[in-house]
């Protein structure tokens, strides 16, 4: 005989559907009511929990390579870290890069590549003291070169006047003329949905996050 | 096979995968704990209140909280948040997901202790205490049904309280409908490789590295119970949103701070960049990290001349 707390099979169906987002108002009503009242059900309903938890928490493997169909993304790694790909283009390369160890890869090493471009200083040389390739016969002429000389010394000296006005205009410059800015919302966003992703964000409490669109 | 039956199999397949894997973690007491608070079920009102620095702080929200995703209602605007997501929810989804691991973090800081049995709202509720050596850091009193965290407080050394997370009109396994499916436009994150951050800074351990906008990068470190997000960006970078910002010293070296109720967000420009640090850390862990990392460099003419020049 089946008492009173017992999980009949069309329960656990609900539970397990509960879990996956797909009951309708009523099932939802009549799982809600289970949970409040029989004990074994809610046994059922953690271990189910447990199950997708341990699901979800198992290490990710990589794949063989050699059973990784030849279609690795090549040019997309670059427009993917560009932010060059269209919206429909990105679940498609992110879910590659997650499964594919030889795409992760190259992408991290493009974008090493990336920082040690941008950690090059933004110098660019002016105009006149830029040899033009063009004109590589006209260099070994000695009259040129006596024409560079002379722009030589006309770039230091400008180049010494250039730094003592710049010992004279610097407490006049604000950083705020720096075309650069970020917003510190976005930023508690981006720590916040990190947070998410494993057991953390219980004792700040999650918030309501204004999410910058990107 | 029927829903169910295919659950079992998965669970059966996981099982025997986890018991196989060589790396799997062994969940240590405070993971437990934070792992039925997580993956509890529940909708109700969320109270925050935190006091840094003589400053107090209130937030309300109304949360739909369901297996460690939460939909989260603040006036009239939803967010969604969890699994590395946090989506703004309206005519045009948009947010951001970050693709990492989701591995618990063992923590040797903290221990838990089973305090109590009390009642709490007419639930039989379990009060448990999370110390920090002889330190009490954190109570938690936890729905005996649900794993809900109705009340958690964290406190300082002294005592005396740092933040308290209060449930109220709370309402156990009620869910909600799937939100839209719509991607919208999103950012998707991958951890990248990163040396210029330290791999442990006063207890906290690197977990992974992403980029961050203006060129920086973002370090996201964990201490088991509590996390900050270290952004490191480019010299010049202009952070908005500072305004109410108030002057924080630790040491001879002043900070810019901007307590919320669930975190605070520290600004200041080193050589290295203008740093930001956003966490959900008490002060005193706070001061511990900033005395780590590098420190605020004055603004005098030479050294910003210097800074100009050589970066």
């Amino acid at each position: 005989m089946a008492g009173v707390n017992q999980v009949t099979e069309h329960t656990a169906e609900l539970l397990s559907a509960y879990l996956d987002g797909e009951l309708t108002k009523s099932e939802l009503r009549e799982v809600v009511e289970v949970l409040e009242t029989n004990q074994e059900a809610v046994a059922l309903f953690r271990g189910l929990q447990a199950t997708r938890r341990t699901v979800r928490t198992l290490p990710t493997l990589d794949m063989p390579i050699g059973l990784i169909p030849d279609a690795h993304l090549g040019d997309q790694l670059s427009a993917y870290l560009d932010g060059e790909l269209i919206t429909a283009e990105i679940p498609a390369v992110s879910e590659h890069i997650e499964h594919c160890s030889e795409c992760r890869h190259e992408l991290a090493e493009l974008d090493r590549a990336r920082i040690a471009v941008r950690a090059l200083p933004g110098v660019e040389p002016p105009d006149f003291l830029m040899p033009r390739v063009e004109d590589r016969k006209e260099a070994d002429d000695p009259s040129r070169v006596t024409r560079l000389r002379r722009r030589t010394a006309v770039a230091v000296a400008a180049g010494v006047a250039a730094i003592a006005l710049l010992f004279v205009a610097m407490p006049l410059v604000d950083d705020s003329a720096e075309p650069s800015s970020v917003s510190i919302v976005d930023l508690g966003s981006r720590h916040g949905a990190r947070v998410s992703n494993s057991n953390g964000g219980v004792v700040g409490g999650a918030t309501g996050f204004q999410v910058d669109s990107p | 096979m029927s829903r169910f039956a295919r659950a079992t199999a998965v669970a059966v397949t996981a099982l025997a995968v986890g018991l196989a894997s060589p790396g799997a973690a062994v969940a240590d007491e405070l993971t437990d704990l934070l792992e039925g608070v997580w993956s509890s079920t529940y909708t109700a009102d969320r109270f925050v209140v935190s006091v840094w620095d003589g400053q107090t702080s209130v937030s309300k929200a109304f949360v739909e909280h369901a297996d460690g995703v939460e939909m989260v209602r603040v006036d009239s605007s939803w967010t969604l948040i969890g699994g590395g997501r946090a989506m703004a929810i309206d005519e045009t989804p948009a947010g951001i997901v970050f693709r990492s691991e989701s591995v618990p973090i063992q923590s040797s800081r903290y221990t838990v202790e089973e305090t109590d049995a009390a009642r709490h709202m007419g639930r039989d509720c379990t009060l448990m205490s999370v110390l920090e050596g002889d330190v009490l850091r954190a109570t938690f009193l936890v729905d005996g049904y649900t794993g809900a965290p109705l009340i958690v407080e964290t406190y300082l050394p002294d005592g005396s309280m740092f933040r308290r997370v209060s449930l109220q009109n709370f309402k156990p396994y009620r869910t909600y409908d799937a939100p839209s499916t719509d991607p919208g436009s999103y950012e998707v994150l991958v951890p990248v490789r990163d040396d210029r951050l330290p791999g442990s800074v006063a207890g906290y351990d690197l977990v992974d590295t992403f980029e961050a906008p203006g060129q920086g990068i973002q370090g996201f470190y964990r201490d088991g119970l509590f996390s900050f997000s270290l952004f490191v960006l480019p010299h010049g970078t202009q952070v908005t949103g500072m305004d109410s910002a108030s002057a924080y010293s630790v040491g001879d070296d002043v900070y810019e701070v901007a307590p919320t109720a669930h975190d605070v967000r520290i600004h200041w420009t080193a050589s290295g960049g203008e740093m930001v640090l956003v966490g959900d850390l008490p002060p005193d862990h706070a001061d511990e990290v900033l005395a780590e990392l590098p420190q605020p460099y004055g603004r005098g003419f030479f050294e910003r001349l210097w800074h100009r020049l050589f970066g």
